[in-house]
């Protein structure tokens, strides 16, 4: 309430509570009846002055002010009990040994105990030895008993804490050691004392189903731990960005190599698949629909000859085939068309549609190829016509997939062969060329045949 | 047109393992008028139908055929429940055109068509002549399957009549032309498989050559592994 008194450059009302209003409470009433009314101090609003000042001149109230004097009798209840005293008493701590006395409050009922908080000073129990013992177990090259003494005493007065007890070691009787030294030294006197002595250090030794364990402190490991944290944190900052990068770079080989064998995984699948014996034979159809059918696998040696020309495809433009197409693929190696239809009727075209799990990039490449063999993309539909196009178009579909995963394995050929230049320069490997022709048909295809890609929609009917 | 009544109301009983199919021939013929017409610049007269690809009435089965024309058009929706089921308008625009096929038993739900209109013979049309003064026709061949018919169904569609007694024939040869397109789907498909198998023998040499071109890294790594390490 000053502050705003103080900000509004106002005169300190009277009735603020402060030990002396409740002290000489009366006279600071006088006061308050007689405050004046003050002027409008120089920069306040004219606005904000009249809400803080009435017509007449009052000082606005600034406690409630309903407390008539006429019923302003009750006192203030804030308990129920009486009042309890407190008295300025002084104590002593046990835990200390100087027997200090100090002085803090207390209740005056209440009867002398012993000091509460003294229970809170802990103090390790430090094993001690003889000199016989000393002797016997504990000798030591690289400590000589005076120093193990200091250690011992120094341990028992900074309660084990180490960094301390190596802080005031004494380095001019002793050479320095290492917190670890120290520790290790310690640790091991622990140890080989609860051994051959009976009564248990408690903080060495816990009891564990009737056994004794001794905790055992690994000088080396922590050495060890400190010396990575150490150059931890002496990295420069080159040094973190180079590590940094390394990491993203590693990052991204691993990714790399995972998607390398996601691919070998489908394509696997799908070779197996294919193998699998999926491909119905074709029915050799003479002219009245009507002849003998003839599995066509002695065909296939005529056909291949030239058909090298026609399998050309968009193939080195999606070195990575998009994930979803290739993955419906792979799992049914062709296009699985929906064999029977409910009962009603229905028309025969409608069986030639491709079912909505291919994709539309695949659906393009598929019209793309029967466009290069002059096949109507809506035959006539006759029964025999319907089943032999989705037969065309599910091998299709599965030579395209194919040609992806050659395509992929290619690329991870190419991939090996630079990597074993790399570790043995001057040397390579040599890819079948087999293999790599598809490459070659494909950049020797004359562009002019992938452009048509969108028919118009009167293709879709035969014109006469 | 009176149905047989012998079924009753309850002839949704389906004929099991019955496969009835219709082919039928639907499509435009238009005919230049030689100039705009003055008044409306409509440029060509055409009829768009639907008719079987058989000689067969097929009023016996079919209740009503909808043509659904564009909406630029006065009353779009044209039903026609007579044969022929055709429809004949002026225009100067090709459209989509969306024939629906109602039959007499309402069990059996309706079938559509759609057919783009042609008016306009498109440039370089392969082996037919240019159309000069004859009209142009663009027809296709569809076939109506009847899967399972309802008994009163089935009945219809056994009881066709012929529509003359004279020849039925269609401006387009589909016989030649589905022999055709199956020799050369048929065609098509051997040389596919036999890319297959190929390209799975290619595959397969990849495999190994990938293993193959693997084993030799790792050879490597593995002779001069510990150099690298002290190197580094």
């Amino acid at each position: 309430m000053a502050d705003i008194l103080d900000i509004l450059e106002l005169e300190q009302p009277a009735n603020e509570i402060s030990r002396d209003s409740i002290i000489h409470g009366d006279k600071v009433k006088k006061k308050y009846v007689t405050a004046k009314a003050v002027k409008r101090p120089e920069g306040m609003h004219r606005e904000v002055f009249a809400l803080l000042y009435n017509d007449n001149k009052d000082l606005p109230p600034l406690l409630p002010t309903d407390t008539g004097k006429a019923y302003k009798q009750t006192k203030a209840k804030l308990g129920m009990r009486k009042v309890r005293k407190w008295v300025w008493a002084p104590f002593t701590n046990p835990a200390r040994t100087d027997n200090a006395v100090f002085h803090h409050w207390k209740r005056a009922s209440d009867e002398a105990k012993e000091y509460p908080f003294a229970q809170f000073n802990k103090q390790v129990s430090i094993p001690s030895y003889s000199e016989s013992e000393y002797n016997q177990y504990l000798k030591s090259e690289d400590w000589s008993q005076a120093e193990t003494d200091h250690l011992m005493d120094l341990c028992q007065r900074f309660d084990l804490r180490f960094i301390v007890i190596h802080d005031r070691w004494d380095r001019a009787a002793f050479r320095d050691r290492t917190v670890e030294d120290l520790k290790e030294r310690y640790y091991g006197i622990c140890a080989t004392l609860s051994k051959v002595k009976t009564n248990p250090w408690s903080n060495t030794v816990t009891m564990v189903n009737g056994e004794k364990r001794i905790y055992h402190y690994d000088a080396e490991h922590e050495r060890k731990r400190k010396e990575q944290l150490r150059r931890l944190f002496d990295r420069t900052q080159d040094q973190i960005d180079e590590e940094q990068m390394l990491l993203t770079e590693l990052k991204k080989i691993e990714a790399r190599k995972r998607e390398r064998e996601r691919k070998t995984q489908d394509l696997q699948k799908l070779i197996s698949r294919a193998d699998s014996g999926n491909l119905p034979p074709i029915n050799q159809v003479t002219n009245n629909n009507e002849g003998a059918s003839t599995p066509s696998n002695n065909a296939s040696s005529i056909a291949r000859r030239h058909d090298r020309k026609l399998h050309k495809k968009k193939l080195t433009a999606q070195q990575r085939p998009v994930r979803a197409v290739e993955t419906v693929t792979v799992e049914w190696s062709g296009i699985k068309f929906p064999e029977s239809r409910a009962t009603g009727v229905s028309m025969r075209s409608q069986r030639m549609k491709l079912p909505p799990g291919v994709g539309q990039r695949k659906t393009k490449a598929i019209e793309q190829e029967l466009r290069l063999m002059n096949i109507d993309v809506a035959p006539t539909p006759t029964e025999a016509i319907c089943k032999h196009f989705n037969e065309l178009r599910s091998d299709l579909a599965l030579a395209l997939d194919l040609k992806n995963a050659l395509a992929s394995c290619e690329y991870e050929l190419q991939a090996l062969r630079h990597q074993y230049e790399a570790l043995n320069p001057g040397k390579t490997l040599t890819i079948p060329p087999s293999i790599c022709n598809m490459a070659a048909d494909n950049e020797t295809k004359p562009v002019g045949e992938i452009i048509d890609v969108v028919g118009s929609p009167s293709a879709l009917n035969s014109t006469i | 047109m009176s149905l047989q009544t012998d079924f009753g109301p309850d002839s949704g009983g389906r004929v099991k393992g019955l496969v009835i199919v219709k082919p039928i021939v639907y499509g435009n013929v238009a005919r230049y008028f030689g100039k705009k017409r003055e008044e409306d610049g409509h440029t060509h007269q055409w009829t768009v139908y639907v008719k079987p690809y058989a000689n067969e009435d097929m009023s016996t089965y079919i209740k009503k055929v909808h043509f659904k024309l564009h909406e630029s058009y006065a009353n779009p929706n044209r039903v026609v429940t007579k044969q022929p089921y055709e429809l004949t308008e002026t225009g100067w625009g090709e459209f989509e055109i969306v024939i629906k096929i109602y039959f007499h038993d309402p069990n059996e739900r309706p079938v559509a068509l759609y057919h783009i209109l042609k008016l306009f013979q498109s440039p370089v049309t392969d082996g037919a002549p240019p159309t000069v003064g004859r009209a142009l026709v663009s027809e296709s061949y569809e076939e109506i399957v009847f899967q399972e018919p309802t008994q009163l169904m089935q009945h219809l569609l056994n009881s066709v009549k012929p529509i003359t007694n004279g020849p039925w024939t269609h401006d387009t040869d589909f016989e030649e032309k589905k022999e055709k397109t199956l020799q050369k789907i048929i065609a098509a498909q051997t040389k596919v498989r036999s890319e297959i198998s190929e390209l799975k023998e290619k595959l397969h040499l990849a495999k190994e050559t990938i293993n193959k071109f693997k084993d030799e890294i790792a050879k490597l790594q593995n002779s001069s592994g510990g150099g690298m390490m002290t190197g580094v």
